[in-house]
């Protein structure tokens, strides 16, 4: 049997950077990923990360517009370490390596962003993401650990009330493999494809949070989904907020700057989930473009000019070129809103504890909270790397003092027994046909504008889906690289997360943030200022809520 | 744009080794718009034709560097390429692996080779510990200096690079073209303090073993260009270290060479490349060409527009500004 000390799954930023803090404590440490690092999401993150090293900015004021931005549902004692963290981060990133954008001085460029009092974003060019992740890998890969690559987590196992190891299927080789380990980190990122119209990867299936649920663990304020306002119509890609953050402006149907209407302080550089709702408002009031992609506003670039554009901007040039066919040097970019963000996840503490002890989680998989009900762009890189820094950390002193663990051969059967299953069925479902009903149902039921009605009938459909998964089927008989059974190992994971976020939200009769519901339209402090945690029972998921914390910052109406 | 669908023919290379005795092609038909991306096709025959077909994919927007596999010959991300234009030049859409790295099933191969090669180069910063970096705050990097850095750091890692590499193909120990642009990454960096010590260690490292055939620049999809750095890497590495290989010396003789009368002399360049005991190993060849073509052998002619020739020197011997 494989033994560690401590076990990250996950390899995006979050998942690099807690096994470098556990690699440095001493710990012998395992990174399971199943993809290569570098092609994890985190990667994909384009304007940029938020630190207040400004000369006229100050930690204080990123910890209120981040206070704000949660729409007061953040926790802001971890707020206020995140953005006390956030400069030391950034600076740690370059020394590491990190080739950000510098200014003429030779300082760190920054640049607006959205929900931001000041230009707060430190970026490199519009692949922010890739150069971090590159920069953490580099230092990362200079040290001592063990990678798992393409190896998918199927077990998280739970006896004597702490953890004792996972169970991950080796794609590769087509075999189920224990790991012992005091510690585990779930890094595993968002869980985008619950949704059909995402600008996640295809990877990003929540495979850590629903395991963890399985597991016990709880999961904490699911019904808080971000969609990102501008998202080309060509499956849903993203179009960074950098892109408004360089000056882009947004423009309905009739040629008006509609954002005036919505936020007329601070225009298109409103928070994310008040543009989304503006831009849908607009689709929805008929003053929307319409087109064989369905339909869209415009996000206009040209008055920036091509150097501008093809130099700050220069992988959304490629991405609207090769992927829409439009130029925006000479052309607006059709966009619509589309799912980018779960601010909820496996609930922490700000050392990224459980409510199982060895479980930790980090990123985007984690929900400690510091993003509430709406995170700020720019936040989520910025969290990967101080949250995954704590929990590494973290994890590594709880398995410095952890008696050791008592994983068996037995714990592997009933994963190896449950799978089997899947392939001896010679009638039922196939996965991709349950993942793609899913997939719709979020899509139609659960989106930017919620009602009870909707919310209930999305609940059916998802329950009756799951009821159908009992019988899904992995026809693809091979070991070797079986992405049928990866397949239905991810629609399982996503099915589950997606009741809990139903669930959640039918319960939450308000508005707050991104959850947006049409027959609650106010924000509800005396009733609804707490989190949502949701835990596994044999008849689903059971609700409870915990308190938020405050400490310096009194709600306020939210306005931009 | 239009949304109305034209057919679509993939042929898609099949094969399981240990399982399958040999590689095969299936095809597949679809009907598709012409601005669908590959990687679509690819997934829609998976999830309603056959789930069996192994692919690799990730972000599907050509930034994880999941998907390079070769279409119609061309080693390329099948996110960011589209049917359309595939079907109009081809007729049908010829999916296999990518080359110089074995096939673990179907489109999926082993990066084995093309990771252990960068893991080679040495890819992180080296610090001098006598040179820290300074406390509390970001190293200073003027614009210029990150223009430096050319497009390396948009590399994704897709390997497409490596796949279409006929060096890598010849000569597995050559480091291939994306190790190499990761080198000229850490080469041009000004936190890095061991520029040196890598240059010298690259150029008996297979640095010279690239032929300059640009294949790699061509199948790039992000234009990180690995062929021109790697030019860049081989004047670096001549001015720190002199030209030591083969392949350098070629290079400098021929450079030298050239100036005297503006046309080769074979001889002088045979020695200058092979050194005199490498001119008796290819006396037998040399033999064999002086029966064909005497004229070879002889010193050559000065040409006319010396003068032209010399600026041309003058030119190249001016230091740049900006160092590559």
């Amino acid at each position: 049997m494989l033994r560690h000390e401590v076990v990250v799954v996950g390899a995006g930023l979050a998942g690099q950077r807690a096994a470098l803090a556990a690699v440095e404590a001493g710990r012998n440490v395992a990174v399971v990923t199943k993809l290569h690092p570098l092609r994890s999401h985190s990667g994909a993150a384009q304007g940029g990360i938020n630190a207040a090293i400004g000369v006229n900015d100050s930690v204080d004021a990123h910890t209120f517009d981040t206070v704000k931005g949660s729409d007061y549902l953040g926790d802001q004692d971890a707020i206020e370490y995140f953005c006390r963290e956030a400069g030391p981060t950034v600076i740690e990133m370059e020394h590491f390596g990190t080739i950000f954008t510098r200014s003429e001085d030779g300082t760190l460029a920054q640049r607006p962003f959205g929900g931001a009092g000041f230009p707060r974003t430190v970026y490199a060019a519009d692949r922010t993401g890739l150069a971090l992740l590159q920069g953490l890998w580099e230092r990362l890969g200079d040290e001592k650990f063990t990678l798992y690559e393409e190896w998918e987590l199927a077990r998280i196992v739970v006896r004597e009330g702490r953890l004792q190891g996972i169970v991950a299927l080796d794609r590769r080789s087509g075999e189920f493999q224990e790991v012992a380990s005091k510690a585990v980190v779930i890094a595993t990122g968002g869980a985008g494809r619950i949704y059909g119209r995402t600008t996640n990867a295809h990877s990003c299936t929540g495979d850590g949070m629903a395991v963890a649920y399985q597991a016990g663990a709880f999961l904490k304020d699911m019904e808080f989904v971000q969609f990102h306002p501008t998202a080309l119509l060509e499956g849903g890609i993203l179009v960074t907020e950098g892109a408004r953050g360089e000056g882009g402006i947004l423009k309905n149907a009739v040629g008006e700057r509609f954002m005036s209407k919505y936020a007329p302080k601070v225009l298109e550089l409103a928070s994310r989930d008040v543009v989304a709702r503006a831009i849908m408002t607009e689709i929805l009031q008929g003053r929307g473009y319409s087109g064989p992609y369905g339909p869209s506003v415009h996000l206009e670039l040209m008055h920036l000019g091509k150097e501008k554009i093809e130099s700050r901007l220069q992988e959304i040039c490629d991405l609207c070129r090769s992927f829409a066919g439009i130029d925006p040097v000479t052309q607006p970019i059709p966009i619509a809103p589309a799912q980018h963000y779960m601010m909820g996840g496996v609930g922490t503490n700000i050392p990224g504890e459980t409510n199982i002890p060895g479980l930790y989680a980090a990123g985007e998989a984690a929900c400690v909270s510091i993003h509430g009900a709406n995170r700020l762009g720019g936040n989520s890189l910025m969290e990967t790397l101080v949250f995954g820094k704590a929990a590494g950390a973290a994890a590594a002193a709880y398995a410095a003092k952890a008696p050791e663990t008592t994983l068996t051969q037995g714990d592997l059967d009933p994963v190896v027994a449950k799978y089997r299953a899947w392939f001896a069925r010679k009638d039922g479902e196939e996965p991709s046909v349950l993942r793609s009903e899913v997939q719709q149902t979020m899509d139609r039921y659960v989106n930017i504008f919620r009602t009870a009605a909707d919310l209930e009938e999305g609940l059916k459909r998802v329950r009756a889906i799951k009821e159908r998964f009992s019988r899904v089927r992995v026809t693809d008989q091979s070991k070797v690289f079986n992405l049928n059974l990866s397949d239905a190992i991810e629609v399982e994971h996503i099915l589950d997360l997606a009741e809990v976020i139903i669930v959640g939200a039918i319960a939450r009769t308000e508005s707050r943030g991104a959850h947006f519901r049409t027959d609650f339209p106010k924000r509800d402090d005396p009733q609804w200022m707490k989190h949502t945690l949701a835990r596994l029972t044999p008849s689903g998921p059971e609700l409870s809520y915990s308190k938020v914390a405050f400490t310096r910052w009194e709600p306020k109406e939210r306005v931009y | 744009m239009s949304a109305e669908t034209i057919p679509v023919e993939f042929a898609v290379y099949r094969f399981q080794p240990g399982k399958d005795t040999a590689p095969r092609f299936q095809t597949y038909k679809l009907d598709l718009t012409p601005h669908t991306p590959v990687l679509t096709g690819l997934l829609r025959i998976r999830d309603e034709v056959d789930p069996s077909l192994g692919l690799r994919y990730s972000c599907r927007s050509a930034i994880c560097g999941s998907c390079a596999m070769r279409i119609n010959e061309k080693s390329r991300l099948a996110c960011e390429t589209q049917v359309g234009a595939e079907v109009a030049r081809h007729g049908r859409i010829v999916i296999e692996p990518m080359r110089n790295q074995a096939v673990i099933r179907d489109l999926v191969v082993d990066q084995t080779p093309f990771w252990r090669e960068y893991h080679k180069i040495e890819p992180h910063l080296k610090l001098d510990p006598r040179r820290p970096m300074p406390e509390g705050k970001a190293t200073p990097m003027t614009p210029a200096q990150v223009e430096r850095f050319k497009e390396t750091p948009r590399c994704i890692a897709c390997a497409a690079c490596y796949s279409a590499c006929p060096a890598a193909e010849a000569d597995p120990s050559f480091p291939g073209p994306m190790a190499l642009a990761k080198l000229y990454r850490f080469a041009v960096d000004p936190r890095d303090t061991a520029r040196t010590e890598r240059l010298l260690k690259i150029q008996p490292g297979g640095l010279w073993l690239c032929m300059r055939c640009h294949l790699c620049t061509e199948a790039c999809p992000k234009d990180v260009r690995p062929s021109e750095r790697i030019c860049d890497l081989k004047e670096m590495a001549i001015a720190v270290q002199g030209a030591t290989e083969m392949g350098s010396r070629h290079a400098v003789g021929f450079k030298e060479n050239l100036k005297d009368r503006g046309q080769l002399n074979e001889m002088k360049l045979v020695r200058a490349t092979s050194g005199f005991a490498g001119m008796l190993g290819q006396l037998g060849q040399g033999i064999r060409i002086y029966r064909k073509k005497p004229e070879i052998m002889k010193k050559p002619r000065k040409i006319e527009g010396m003068d032209e020739l010399e600026k041309i020197y003058a030119a190249l011997d001016t230091p740049k500004k900006e160092g590559p």
